[in-house]
């Protein structure tokens, strides 16, 4: 789906996921990591305000890597 | 380290006045082993039955497949840690009803469970449709958490197990096999012009409902570690599974895992087996790269020249898999992988989800989208209803007549990773 968007509708696309080499795999272009398999884009063991501060850290990362221009395949790690 | 498996030949189940086995039969009195599951105060109800192989019976959902075992001497207790103490196993000698199995069923603990059908098309592919069964059927207490539930019905069937097996101990035993190894350094000197192998055991350790034990440890909790091939058989690694069943490997498969026995069958002939390593598939990046250095350190501190892998579930632990092969290889350990793959219903999908060079010799045990027609059996053990929330079916999947059209990952034990079914791979 995330190369699709990119071919078809041309839109940029970032992928935040855990498993980062799966996506290098499936040919992901942007790639943020995540957390954990069963919670990508949080952290349930970190509660309340840590939660959400690592929420914002990984939107603010992809937000970050979909602005990048690149020539490659990148793994956004900050 | 010598264990002798006295096994006892299961050609039948039936209820009786005492639980023994006579002539090939094993009989069970029900009330007496009801009693035994009810011991268990967070079942609400619970019931058994007995089912045999060719029998039209279909049993869903499947959560765990048991072979009763028991001590006869040596120290522990099978399945350690929850039957017995957590004394080591796998010395002395072990009772095997083999032939027979205690399936745990019930309403689904968790969405991911199974099916045996003991006839029919889908009995092609499980191993449990040739075992005379002992299906307890439960109902927890209402308002109890998955976990719990889980807990509960995974050491019942425990529990069941050793029972039937502790109640046999009279049975004339067909056959005596022994299983004689000391640790690897030993077993290295004595022969030292053959390559030496070790087996990497992945086992899912995923939380939510998706774990194994080792000694009644939770193993998403451990670091990768060392054991004996007869441990195994006596119970040191079981399910705690609730994940797709095609290629879970069952309390069962544990022990009676094809890849400990052909190792052991060769080993001292044109190999030296190791041992056995339990391994994990962690659900964070960094718990994958820990373990697969931790799993490669240990194959190289062994002397190993090669590693045989058998991945457990697909997914994300293909990267595991992945992982695993590469970090050995590049050490110049040998590897070969043993992996079912997920390959879409026309079986044109790539197998598996992750890849790397370094895979070089790859047993597949099928496809797990195979798209198979069950016909309706005459009696449902359990609840058919379930389909719909099992890997493999849908809501579509169950038809007004009883019939069914899954995937082949509904059918437990059908694509199992360590190689326990009858699907073959051409040599390609």
């Amino acid at each position: 789906m995330v190369r699709e968007i990119e071919n078809v509708a041309g839109i940029p696309v970032v992928q935040i996921a855990t498993i980062v080499p799966i996506m290098l795999t499936v040919g992901a272009n942007r790639i943020v990591p995540g957390v954990a398999i069963p919670h990508p884009v949080g952290d349930p063991t970190r509660e309340g305000e840590g939660d959400r501060a690592v929420r914002r850290q990984l939107l603010e990362r992809a937000l970050k890597a979909i602005m990048t221009p690149i020539e490659e395949q990148t793994v956004f790690t900050s | 380290m010598r264990l002798e498996l006295h096994k006892v030949r299961i050609e039948n189940v039936s209820w009786g006045e005492t639980t023994e086995v006579r002539r090939g039969t094993l009989s069970i009195n029900r009330e007496e082993m009801l009693a035994v599951a009810m011991e268990e105060p967070r079942f609400a109800h619970a019931e058994l039955e007995i089912t045999r192989p060719g029998e039209s019976v279909r049993i869903i959902p499947v959560k765990d497949v048991i072979e009763p075992r028991c001590k006869l001497s040596g120290p522990g207790e099978v399945f350690p840690g929850f039957v017995g103490g957590t004394c080591t196993v796998g010395e002395g000698s072990t009772l095997v009803l083999e032939g027979a199995a205690v399936v745990t069923s019930g309403s689904i603990v968790a969405f991911q469970e199974g099916l045996i059908d003991m006839s029919g098309p889908a009995a092609v592919y499980s191993p449990f449709s040739r075992t005379n069964n002992v299906v307890l059927v439960v109902e927890p207490v209402q308002g109890i958490d998955q976990h719990s539930y889980e807990a509960a019905l995974r050491e019942a069937g425990f529990r069941l197990a050793w029972y039937l097996a502790d109640k046999s101990r009279e049975a004339e035993v067909d056959e005596v096999k022994v299983y004689e190894m000391e640790g690897p350094v030993k077993e290295s000197f004595k022969y030292p012009h053959l390559p030496r192998v070790a087996y990497f055991c992945m086992s899912i350790t995923q939380g939510l409902l998706h774990d194994t034990f080792l000694y009644g440890a939770d193993m998403k909790h451990l670091v990768p570690t060392l054991i004996h091939p007869n441990e195994k058989m006596d119970g040191a690694m079981v399910s705690g599974n609730c994940v797709s069943s095609c290629d879970k490997n069952t309390t069962w498969h544990h022990l009676n895992d094809p890849i400990v026995e052909e190792l052991y069958e060769r080993h001292g002939k044109d190999l030296v087996f190791l041992g056995v390593i339990p391994t994990l598939e962690d659900t964070r990046l960094a718990g994958k790269e820990r373990t697969s250095s931790f799993n490669a350190n240990l194959a190289r501190s062994l002397g190993a020249d090669g590693v045989v892998i058998s991945e457990e579930g697909y997914g994300n632990p293909d990267t595991d898999l992945c992982m695993n092969a590469a970090k050995c290889e590049k050490l110049g350990i040998k590897t070969v992988v043993i992996s079912d793959e997920a390959a879409g219903t026309d079986g044109r999908s790539q197998g598996l989800a992750d890849a790397t060079p370094e895979i070089t010799a790859f047993v597949s045990t099928g496809n797990v989208n195979e798209m198979v027609e069950l016909p309706p059996m005459d009696r449902v053990i359990g609840h058919d209803g379930s389909i719909s929330n099992l890997s493999g079916g849908a809501e579509e999947s169950l038809r007004e007549d009883g019939s069914m059209f899954v995937e082949l990952q509904a059918i437990i034990g059908s694509t199992n990773e360590l190689g326990f079914s009858r699907i073959g791979a051409r040599w390609v």
